[in-house]
């Protein structure tokens, strides 16, 4: 992947005199004082606890990639050591699971009675914004958002050629199931989902259809903009929720099933963030639904699963929503399924490397990460890698194949069990 | 030291014997994120610590090609593991390489006959930990930073295991390992014999020379560590004291009690607490009659461990100590690396809470003399909280010093917040002399300036040559014979001296 922004390391530093601070411009003087409490927090006690923990720092292993590094460019930014240009490669290094942000010692010991959490994943996607509005952006996330933007839905299925992942095709994976417009509920179906693993979407339908839990679809899906503020284009991002929101009114919407922990997280953090208190929308969370669901015997799980599994906590609901009790008791309720579980804690660690923009900039990195995660569910000797992130599902699952073990989705185990017909595909 | 000393020549090679793009790095985020550590930091002069370009190995052979090059061009060398220490060893002081090998992170070889594990030096022991635990068995040197320390730095900076008394510190610990001399050779240190031997009488003992040298006598690239059966019992006690005294003699019944299963003994003294109450949200607060803290912790199996608890439970009562509660007692201990990074934030002179990095000093001090360098230190502390409103006393903690053997001599840390935001060249100064007096006190009552994090940083590195005394001068002839051009890590420890001597 081209990348015309990248520093050159190659290139001889005879002549960079690193004496003389530079003078800030607007934009990043009021980044610097947005981020400096934050940033000191860090930088005064610089601890690298995070270190550890964050995925893409246990591949590259270079200093550059950690959160504390993200966080000391903040101080060094603000007293004209470094410059935009000179961090922008260092923060595309980043998955935003938010690992680094509940294993940092500040939020562990005094957030319990400040609520104080040592925000990284925020300051990444500020930094990445101040890149985009410098024109600093890099090649391949331009492209994915140049076409998200021409689409209204990712290019998931790629970037090259005419791909059936627009408009015309976003209610494809619904085929057959005599789905409602509109109502009360509406069920939002990520891009990865609606396109490229079909199942998820089948399989939820059809269990809440099982359950007897009324909802629709879309009027008009538009991608949730999640990843476009992840990878900092944030008008891009407030226009695609701008017109979801739209779209949820027009139809009296109330409540909104997230089936993916990304859009869970962008329906309960971003959405509120662009529009305040006229966000009075209730947004579900698929595994806490299912879990109740189960839980109230409205969904009956008799089918048995002969197979010997392990979970993957995925970072969104783990790290970043606190979710992880609902999925172990999911599976915990599927006949014949052997679960051989890795608290959360130590999967704090853990990541598939799929998150963030990470795949699209650099998908070296996130398949090693894939990788890794493979090797730790194959030390439990397992078959099975459950997730319940659609977008950890296509790096986990080729990795997967090289370590000869499945990965499959936890609705998919839930539908199965429940003697449902999933159709739609795992992959292309 | 503004532009950088490395010509286009040097990268070059760097990058033919690195083979890696990405390996070779010479952009300014990558220089300035090398130049600190978590310690207080001059950030007015940043700049001054910036290295001129930092390479990522993977091998023993590279870096030994690497500081091979460093020689031929008189070039710094300064190796870098988890960056965590707390005295500046991997703080670049005249430019040059950083040779950072957090790369080197493989586990090698599992032997569980022999009970050793193999493994590059940028591994973190929690990490290597988590592979170890199916098998039963751990590498127990714990130090706070256990989350976050490398093996490599560990051993540059022969660390304290918080749990030393029971099973070793880092010298203790680490069996052999492979280092690159500064002129570039690989050898093998142990105790001697093969690299799995923890006990030889052949040669001079080689290890310790290259342990805790902190860079100055190369770059340690493969260790064998000792492989330890996980504990099956694990139990702390904390008591609670209405002074310094009672809780200072409880410290050293239960240090000298025999227990072999003790993992440590710690106290906090009265100002500790004072802090704590003050300013530490976490800290579960205890009633004001509650002026010192001491508590222990043991490690064994299950039958030593519940006999020894009772002994523990008794000890920590016999001059009056009282319980803190089971809770608060498992709770604290399990916080006892996290607490580490806690203090953020102090007081300025009015009472104001400001954000506040944290400095520690660590002077290794005998058991009789704890009492009297605590009254100077906190003396030290408050002279300077007066004069300069950077500065915060946060009190002292104690923890046994010696491995095996917790009943002689005492690490003695005394906490200091300091507020780096504003500081200046003048505060930065007077911080030097802080620690320079700090230091001093401990050398002058028979103590070492430091146990554990090395005495490498501006305050302590001048005194040196003092606390040395005559055998400063053997150090010096082996710094000057093993490194004749002062490439590895030059200016620390005062060992620029070692040069200055032999100029004609």
């Amino acid at each position: 992947m081209s990348n015309t922004h990248e520093h050159d390391e190659a290139t001889p530093p005879t002549t960079v005199d690193l004496g003389t601070p530079q003078i800030l411009g607007e934009v990043e003087q009021a980044f610097v004082e947005k981020w400096h409490e934050n940033a000191t927090g860090c930088f005064s006690s610089g601890h690298k606890f995070c270190r550890e923990v964050c995925p893409v720092t246990q591949v590259t292993r270079n200093e550059n990639h950690t959160p504390t590094a993200f966080h000391a460019n903040v101080i060094a930014l603000e007293k004209g050591h470094l410059t935009v240009e000179d961090v922008a490669d260092d923060y595309v290094h980043c998955t935003q699971c938010g690992g680094c942000e509940v294993r940092c010692p500040n939020t562990l010991m005094v957030g319990d009675f400040y609520r104080a959490r040592t925000e990284t994943v925020k300051v990444v996607r500020a930094m990445r914004a101040m890149l985009v509005d410098k024109g600093l952006d890099r090649e391949g996330w331009k492209v994915w958002n140049r076409l998200t933007n021409e689409l209204k839905n990712e290019p998931v299925l790629g970037v090259e050629g005419d791909q059936p992942n627009g408009q015309a095709q976003v209610r494809d994976w619904a085929e057959g199931l005599d789905i409602p417009i509109g109502g009360d509920t509406i069920m939002f179906v990520d891009c990865e989902a609606a396109y490229y693993r079909t199942s998820i979407p089948r399989a939820t339908a059809q269990i809440l259809q099982l359950a007897g839990y009324e909802f629709g679809l879309m009027n008009e899906q538009w991608c949730c903009g999640g990843p476009a503020a992840e990878m900092g284009y944030v008008e891009q991002s407030m226009r695609f929720a701008r017109h979801n929101v739209d779209d949820w009114r027009k139809s009296g919407v109330k409540r909104i099933i997230a089936i993916e922990p990304h859009d869970y997280v962008h329906f309960t953090e971003d959405y509120p963030a662009y529009f305040g208190d006229d966000f009075d929308f209730e947004v579900v969370q698929i595994i806490d639904l299912v879990a109740e669901l189960i839980r109230d015997g409205r969904l009956k799980l008799t089918k048995p699963i002969d197979r010997v599994v392990t979970y993957h906590d995925p970072c969104r609901l783990n790290k970043r929503k606190g979710i992880h009790e609902a999925p172990r008791e999911i599976l915990r309720a599927i006949p014949g399924l052997t679960f051989k579980d890795v608290d959360r804690v130590t999967q704090w660690s853990y990541c598939s490397g799929g998150g963030g923009g990470l795949p699209i900039e650099k998908p070296e990195i996130t398949a090693e990460i894939s990788r890794r995660r493979l090797e730790k569910a194959a030390e439990l000797e397992v078959d099975t890698l459950v997730s319940a992130c659609v977008w950890s599902e296509r790096p986990l699952t080729a990795a997967g194949d090289e370590a000869g073990i499945d990965v499959k989705d936890i609705i998919e185990l839930v539908a199965e069990s429940a003697g449902i017909e999933i159709g739609g595909r795992t992959r292309p | 030291m503004t532009t950088t000393g490395i010509g286009a020549e040097v990268l070059e090679r760097l990058h033919a014997i690195l083979g890696e793009d990405d390996a070779v790095l010479t952009g300014r985020s990558s220089r300035f994120n090398r130049a600190r550590v978590p310690a207080p930091f001059p950030v007015h002069r940043w700049e001054e610590f910036i290295p001129d370009v930092v390479v990522l190995p993977r091998t023993a052979e590279q870096v030994s090609q690497i500081v091979k090059l460093a020689n031929e061009y008189k070039i710094p060398v300064v190796p870098r593991a988890g960056g965590t220490g707390l005295a500046d060893g991997a703080v670049p002081m005249k430019g040059g390489i950083v040779v950072d090998i957090k790369r080197m992170d493989q586990i090698k070889e599992i032997d569980l006959v022999n009970n050793t594990v193999t493994v590059g030096p940028g591994i973190n022991m929690q990490t290597l930990n988590r592979s170890l635990k199916k098998h039963g068995v751990i590498y127990p040197d714990d130090p706070a930073s256990y989350a976050c320390a490398l093996v490599g730095g560990r051993i540059g900076t022969s660390g304290l295991s918080l749990l030393g008394a029971r099973y070793g510190h880092t010298r203790d610990l680490v069996i052999s390992f492979e280092i690159v001399t500064p002129t570039g050779e690989i050898i093998e240190v142990g105790d001697g014999g093969g690299r799995k031997i923890r006990k030889s009488s052949t040669g001079y003992h080689l290890k310790h020379l290259f342990m805790g040298h902190q860079g100055t006598l190369g770059i340690v690239t493969e260790a064998t560590l000792e492989l330890v059966p996980r504990a099956e019992a694990e139990f702390a006690a904390f008591f609670l004291f209405e002074d310094y005294e009672t809780a200072y003699q409880t410290f050293s019944v239960i240090a000298k009690s025999g227990l072999a299963t003790l993992g440590g003994v710690m106290m906090f003294d009265p100002e500790k607490v004072e802090y704590l109450r003050r300013d530490d949200e976490a800290y579960i607060i205890q009633p004001d009659w509650v002026k010192a803290v001491c508590a222990a912790s043991l490690f064994g199996t299950k039958a030593e461990v519940e006999v020894g608890a009772q002994k523990v439970m008794e000890l920590g009562r016999s001059l009056g100590g009282r319980y803190i509660g089971d809770e608060i007692a498992a709770g604290d201990w399990a916080a006892r690396h996290d607490r580490y990074a806690n203090p953020l934030h102090g007081r300025d002179k009015d009472g104001k809470v400001v954000p506040m990095s944290w400095h520690c000093e660590d002077a290794a001090i005998p058991y009789s003399e704890v009492p009297e360098v605590l009254r100077k230190w906190h003396e030290i502390a408050q002279r300077y909280v007066e004069r300069y409103d950077i500065f915060d006393d946060w009190g002292a903690f104690q923890y046994t010093n010696g491995a095996h053997k917790p009943w002689g001599d005492v690490l003695v840390e005394i906490d200091m917040g300091l507020w780096e935001d504003r500081m200046d060249e003048e505060s930065w100064q007077a911080f030097v002399s802080l620690k320079r007096e700090i230091a001093q006190v401990a050398i002058d009552h028979g103590g070492s300036m430091s146990s554990c994090h090395g005495a490498t940083r501006a305050g302590d590195a001048e005194l040196v040559p003092t606390e040395m005394g005559a055998s400063w001068e053997v150090m010096k002839t082996i710094k000057r014979a093993l490194d004749p051009h002062n490439i590895m890590n030059p200016g620390k420890q005062s060992l620029d001296e070692a040069y200055e001597e032999v100029a004609p």
